[in-house]
């Protein structure tokens, strides 16, 4: 029997979304399950901030390297890492917009900034083994684990010149902190840990706050109904986060604090813990 | 413990994480005369020669007018085959995405071989920058759809089908070049009550804002959901217009700028 289809001037493959509309509200739902396959569910991605260590220079940064080359003497901790672009975005975005670019050409400019402090920490991370991984060569991360070698991964996400117009505003909203996350989502990886320059997230700026309190452990939902105005991740990953089915934790460390990332990548409750929903324990 | 050291600029102290801008935002236009053109997957494509045939004489009739055509392919029913498939797998929605890159690349690369005597030239996602280069020199630039989002894709609400494929990649594409009108060459007159290929009481909508549609909550539409959702925000690309490609002048008559077929409008 052939599994090609005519009689209405369209040909077609026999499978069960033949002939459908992909924007059929129960053609849609027909596709959905309650879970998505999970690649890497052992590997922790790590988020280096961009203004908040790298920015820093020299003082910030080479503690946490000597860090990540202790922490890579375990061999059975997988992660990938990836860095933030800091005040060269912010630059970055303010010439642009002062031009009038489109939001989509300020998206395809931005990267370049990130992977100036991704240069910066292979350079430093290479003698005791990493590389910068190509876009979205995955595939090779089990070859990268077992050869010891730790992966930098691109953190600003592929939008580009595609990059949507924003809800409010002008400026591009999928930033490397919400690459970073759809990274960890979309090869189910165990949790993804941002290293910043704060014990975690507060209810409000704790650099403007002095009575600003720390979040502990919370739930998504219930940091939801609570979101402070002033985050230190992107807006765009918590509301991805919402619909995503693998992610189920994220932890937010103080880089300038020696031990907390190792904490994390241990699996500890340091920092601040987001957790959905059913994944509290 | 070392400061940071800033860069000062109108955003130097800003977490970028809100929408508190302090600026003057004064947009410029990259391309504005170029009309971007969406050619359907399984209304165009999958019918072959018959439909694609009279499609492309049109557009090379309004190219020799020196109307300036970026052609985007969609996917069609080898998309519908491979979603199926992945969805069965349960693959994530980054991964679906990425399946769906390669079907509407394939329908680019036929377009460009039928297109090539033409100056048809088959365009990669990030090649925007050499487009003044292409239709200076009279070429039809043929790219695929799809947004290069990828694994990036989020995942929607109940569903793992990428909510961003070919026509959204059409008018993002156009947004970004400053067009202010991106073309759907489909199978039918444009927007209707529900499929018309389905129930044949569906009556057709020849014009609709943007905010109508989404109150209609219309249980089928001819476009991607996340466009009619986006089109209010756009700078530039404020209207969409659906023709159907299988009637004789529909095209040209779009490329020209006329209002047939159906118009949404932010």
């Amino acid at each position: 029997m052939s599994n090609l289809v005519g009689g209405d001037g369209r040909t077609h493959i026999n499978s069960p979304l033949m002939r459908e509309s992909l924007q059929n509200k129960d053609v849609l739902s027909s596709t959905d399950s309650e879970r998505d396959l999970q690649i890497f569910p052992d590997v922790s991605l790590v988020s280096i901030g961009g203004q908040s260590i790298f920015d820093r220079g020299k003082d910030a940064i080479l503690p946490l390297v000597a860090e990540l080359v202790e922490i890579k003497k375990d061999k059975a901790v997988k992660m990938v890492i990836g860095v933030g672009g800091g005040t060269r975005v912010r630059h970055t975005i303010s010439i642009a917009a002062d031009l009038g670019l489109p939001v989509g050409g300020m998206a395809q400019l931005v990267g370049a900034m990130e992977e100036l402090n991704a240069i910066l920490l292979n350079t430093l991370l290479a003698p005791h083994g990493s590389m910068p991984m190509q876009r979205d060569h995955f595939w090779d991360l089990p070859l990268y684990f077992d050869a010891g070698i730790t992966p930098i991964a691109i953190s600003v996400p592929p939008y580009h010149f595609w990059e949507p117009p924003p809800e409010e505003g002008h400026l591009p909203t999928h930033g490397s902190d919400f690459g970073l996350f759809q990274l960890a989502d979309v090869l189910g990886m165990k949790q993804a840990i941002f290293v910043k320059d704060e014990d975690g997230l507060y209810d409000k700026d704790p650099k403007k706050h002095k009575g600003a309190k720390k979040f502990g452990k919370i739930t998504l939902a219930e940091l939801m109904t609570q979101f402070p105005e002033d985050n230190i991740l992107d807006q765009e990953l918590f509301h991805a986060w919402r619909t995503a089915k693998n992610l189920k934790r994220i932890v937010i460390v103080n880089g300038l604090v020696p031990g907390q990332l190792t904490r994390a990548l241990r699996g500890e409750d340091v920092g601040t813990v987001i957790v959905k929903e059913d994944a509290r324990g | 413990m070392a400061e940071r050291r800033t860069l000062e600029s109108t955003l130097s102290g800003s977490s970028m994480t809100g929408s508190h801008e302090s600026f003057e935002y004064k947009p410029t236009a990259v391309m504005p005369d170029v009309k971007v053109v969406k050619i359907g997957g399984q209304s165009i494509l999958d019918r072959g020669r018959a439909a694609v045939f009279p499609i492309l004489d049109e557009i090379v009739a309004a190219r020799k007018l020196g109307i300036q055509v970026v052609l985007l392919a969609g996917g069609g029913t080898r998309a519908r085959h491979i979603y199926s498939l992945a969805s069965e797998l349960e693959m994530p929605t980054g991964v679906v995405a990425t399946l769906g890159k390669y079907i509407p690349m394939q329908n680019a690369r036929m377009i460009q071989m039928l297109l090539a005597k033409h100056g048809g030239i088959y365009m990669l996602p990030d090649d925007f920058e050499k487009l003044p280069l292409y239709l200076q020199m009279g070429c039809i630039p043929v790219m695929s759809g799809m947004p290069p989002f990828g694994y990036w894709e989020k995942r929607a609400e109940g569903s793992r089908i990428p909510p961003h494929r070919t026509d959204a990649g059409v008018f993002l594409s156009a947004e970004f070049l400053g067009s202010p009108r991106a073309i759907f060459i489909k199978d039918e007159d444009g927007l209707y009550t529900d499929d018309p290929k389905k129930n044949p009481a569906a009556t057709h909508i020849a014009r609709i804002t943007s905010k109508e549609l989404i109150e209609r909550n219309l249980p089928d539409v001819v476009l991607e959901r996340v466009v009619v959702e986006y089109l209010p925000r756009a700078q530039w690309c404020k209207e969409l217009q659906v023709v159907n490609g299988l009637k004789p002048g529909q095209v040209l008559a779009a490329l020209k700028g006329e209002d047939v077929g159906t118009i949404i409008r932010a």
